[in-house]
């Protein structure tokens, strides 16, 4: 009896650690459910000077808006759930391509081509084929549009959509990992801690809402054979946003606004 | 299948790849087969066949698996209904890369995948993670051998929905080397939460069913009863245990729930005598 009532008393010892744990996850799964209700996927344009409302007491943040408006005129935010960098870039890349048929076409055809090489690499091709259907899918809905002002409306729409938005998230992260994969002697010494390139892809980039560091940048600007400008904004003591171009010395094709921990996409005046 | 394209929305990702999943596990394999319910593409049942060469070696383990809305961007919880010893039953459990973040599910990971994870998963050392049971080898034996006499109150009796086995090891020639070292990654972990109580309740009618279903002159079915009891009611264990030849079997069903059925009902007593005492020194 008294085994049984040691080993009960265990039990609700774990049980208690494991209520912790549950408490926390409930609650950052509260926050996300929150964030995902009162932000688009993708918003609309606004106005870099929207952003003023967000730091009116700040006069750091206040000097770097200022500096940030006399280079950019409009912002489209993001939803912050970990996805913003690959939601905003395909987004924004997308959406640049529309005005030249020529570019569209180019990256149409590198994008039909992408299957076969992740399935190269090992990626399973049952569900790649399914990721890549929809991701190829969405370019053509848009390009089959007459006008242009018809392809944004239908990119907008798309991206809205948790369906559609989410699968070529997930295609544009399996890219990224296959650029990674590839090259994966020039990224290795990108990667902290006693990490494989291939684990770091498994753990950072394949999976859903894992945010998106400097490296997943640069791969994922590889693999669409583009360059990426992001403008940083944080408390920083200097007077003006710092730009980085990525991958160096590329021409920047798409600007993202990075805030700590979040990208959203900007448009040059 | 007819009858769930007209159901759900198929311009909708999430359900077309449901119904690619579908199509692509419609034939049963010697190891696995899973399908959707008829009314419901979101839970599906499947059924396993316990790895050779290990104590589930010609177990035949039947489960539910539960989709999220958001499948593929979530992933699929796995319950198990066939007792086992290696999983808790009627408890969800789901897949992420061993020693890693439970969010560290893949979208290009499948059902599929997560059926041979399983597989793979079931001879590992329980280590004392959630949802986790470390029955004896003998135990698990035990099980396995009565496992082929489990009826799913949805799907019937499970022997005929594998294909023959042929003795092949896990996989036979259909997994590449890629889909074999990513088994290796992956470990499957119960899910500690609140839901786990009302899961209990949903489970607790079907199951009831189960048991009166099955043919009245096997020593299974009271065994059934009982053991269904244990999980779902707590009063259950003052009810004798019916006498049964294998012993064995009775202690290592009742190991994981009988501590905390136990202490509950101590604790009930204990109130009641002080509640008892208290009354006999301030009201009378």
């Amino acid at each position: 009896m008294s085994e049984k009532l040691e080993l009960s008393g265990e039990q609700t010892h774990q049980e208690g650690q494991i209520n912790q744990d549950e408490l926390i996850l409930q609650q950052q799964r509260q926050i996300q459910q929150e964030i995902s209700e009162s932000t688009p996927l993708v918003g609309e344009l606004e106005l870099i000077s929207s952003l003023n409302a967000e730091y009116s007491n700040d006069e750091i943040y206040m000097q770097k808006v200022k500096d940030l408006a006399s280079k950019y005129k409009f912002i489209r935010r993001t939803r912050p759930d970990g996805n913003c960098f690959f939601r905003g870039f395909s987004y924004g890349y997308i959406e640049k391509l529309l005005s030249n048929k020529n570019e569209f076409k180019t990256f149409y055809t590198l994008a039909e081509n992408s299957k076969s090489s992740l399935v190269e690499l090992g990626f399973p091709q049952f569900t790649v084929e399914d990721f890549y259907d929809t991701f190829m899918e969405v370019l053509k809905r848009i390009s089959d549009m007459p006008t242009l002002e018809d392809a944004k409306r239908e990119l907008h729409q798309l991206f809205n959509e948790q369906g559609y938005s989410d699968y070529m998230v997930v295609y544009l992260r399996l890219l990224t990992s296959g650029q990674l994969q590839r090259e994966k002697d020039f990224y290795s010494c990108f990667i902290e801690g006693n990490r494989t390139v291939i684990d770091f892809c498994h753990q950072e980039v394949e999976p859903m809402y894992k945010e998106s560091d400097h490296i997943h940048i640069m791969a994922a600007c590889s693999a669409m054979n583009t360059g990426v400008r992001v403008v940083y904004m944080d408390r920083g003591n200097s007077k003006q946003v710092t730009e980085h171009d990525l991958p160096e010395g590329s021409t920047p094709y798409v600007h993202l606004l990075y805030r700590p921990g979040h990208y959203d996409i900007l448009y040059p005046n | 299948m007819d009858n769930l394209q007209s159901k759900y929305n198929l311009k909708s990702p999430g359900v077309k790849r449901l119904m690619r999943e579908a199509m692509e596990l419609a034939e049963p394999t010697e190891e696995y087969h899973a399908c959707p319910l008829e009314d419901n593409l979101f839970e599906w049942h499947f059924t396993v066949r316990g790895p050779p060469g290990t104590e589930f070696d010609g177990g035949l383990y039947h489960g539910r698996i539960l989709l999220p809305t958001q499948y593929p961007m979530q992933p699929p919880n796995i319950i198990l209904l066939t007792p086992n010893g290696r999983f808790e039953v009627n408890k969800k459990i789901c897949l992420s890369i061993s020693g890693y973040h439970p969010e560290s599910w893949q979208p290009s990971w499948s059902i599929r995948t997560a059926l041979l994870a399983l597989i793979a998963f079931m001879p590992t050392p329980a280590a004392g993670t959630v949802g986790s049971l470390d029955y004896t080898p003998d135990e698990r034996k035990t099980l396995a051998r009565k496992s082929k006499n489990f009826v799913c109150h949805v799907c019937g009796s499970v022997t005929d929905k594998l294909a023959e086995n042929k003795g092949h090891r896990l996989g036979g020639n259909t997994l590449t080397a890629e889909e074999s070292t990513l088994l290796k990654q992956i470990s499957l972990k119960g899910e500690e939460d609140n839901s786990r109580l009302q899961e209990k309740r949903e489970e607790a009618a079907p199951t009831e069913l189960v048991a009166e279903s099955r043919p009245v002159d096997s020593e299974e079915c009271v065994e059934t009863v009982v053991r269904e009891r244990l999980v779902h009611e707590e009063n259950a264990v003052e009810e004798p245990l019916i006498d049964n030849h294998d012993s064995l079997l009775q202690v290592s069903i009742q190991r994981s729930n009988r501590d905390r059925v136990w202490s509950a009902v101590i604790w009930a007593i204990i109130s009641m005598i002080t509640l008892l005492v208290i009354r006999r020194f301030f009201f009378l």
